[in-house]
């Protein structure tokens, strides 16, 4: 299992943070195009399974979106009631990636940057601190165990 | 005791709002204000604390119930070392200092240290001042999250 990369963007699409572990392949466009074609994709399936969902989403069930899967990986999202969305992408395989998302956003995005207060919520996050305990959150976890072969 | 984070959030906007105003009278860095604060704070605080306590035998155990019990009641943490030259002067090392923990865990951000420092160096100064000791208080942030405070009693 392993992760692949992650994403984060605020309620306007901005991307907030960008960080990868195992990626085998560039997109072969600037980070900023690259973030844009991610949201824009996001946003469009975000809408697009509110729409066509045969069920009454708005009655208590669990928030629309939460991940797609190709033959080679997997992309989970999630997004918090203040609208900041995590994007992490990982191998097919991986299992309980929601409760790794969970964490690091209130683990290490509450803790090192809301709780921070030279950081700009507003801002990409320039934080060192923010950097090293997301990287330790995810190495540390068990999705994150083996490089891909 | 109020939530943690309501501290940590009021205190960080008690900052800025200080730091902001001194910029715009072009006082650079002037922290006063913020001691001020926290030494009022200090002052009230260690009169509930101590009020079911016995007094103190000497300077050392006041500045050890400073390292402990305020320590604890405001940060939850005890100082991690005190040290004394037994002539007043006195430093108390905390190696995770609660303002600076969440800012980083190196030299990145250090310019901005002081500011988040200097209402505790009010706190304890006030604290001291209650209890009849006269003192200056400073601070030195050499790798953050560390912190260490200086306490330097006067005598009359």
């Amino acid at each position: 299992m392993t992760v692949h990369n992650f994403y984060m963007f605020d309620r306007y699409g901005q991307l907030l943070f960008y960080a990868e572990w195992n990626r085998l392949r560039q997109s072969g466009i600037t980070r900023e195009e690259e973030a844009k074609l991610m949201y824009g994709m996001l946003f469009s399936i975000k809408s697009f399974v509110s729409r066509i969902s045969p069920l009454d989403n708005t009655s208590g069930s669990r928030e629309g979106f939460h991940c797609y899967r190709t033959s080679k990986y997997a992309l989970h999202y999630m997004e918090t009631p203040t609208g900041l969305k995590l994007v992490l992408n990982t191998d097919n395989v991986a299992v309980n990636v929601h409760e790794l998302l969970k964490q690091i956003y209130s683990q290490v995005y509450v803790e090192y940057v809301v709780k921070n207060p030279l950081c700009n919520l507003s801002e990409p996050i320039k934080s060192d601190l923010f950097e090293a305990q997301l990287d330790a959150v995810v190495k540390q976890s068990h999705v994150f165990t083996s490089k891909p072969t | 005791m109020a939530d943690e984070a309501l501290y940590e959030f009021l205190h960080s906007e008690l900052v800025g709002y200080v730091t902001e105003k001194s910029a715009k009278e072009n006082k650079k860095d002037d922290l006063s204000a913020l001691e001020y604060m926290g030494f009022s704070s200090g002052y009230r605080i260690i009169e509930r604390l101590t009020k079911e306590r016995p007094r103190f035998n000497d300077e050392l155990d006041t500045v050890k119930f400073i390292c402990t019990d305020l320590w604890s009641t405001i940060y939850k943490k005890q100082i991690d070392n005190l040290r004394t030259n037994h002539q007043g002067v006195y430093v108390l090392h905390d190696c995770a200092f609660r303002f600076l923990s969440k800012l980083s865990s190196g030299r990145q951000y250090l310019e901005s240290a002081p500011k988040y420092v200097a209402f505790t160096c009010g706190l304890i100064r006030g604290a001291l001042a209650n209890l009849g000791i006269k003192c200056l208080v400073t601070a030195e942030v050499q790798n953050m999250p560390g912190c260490k405070f200086h306490i330097q009693v006067q005598r009359s």
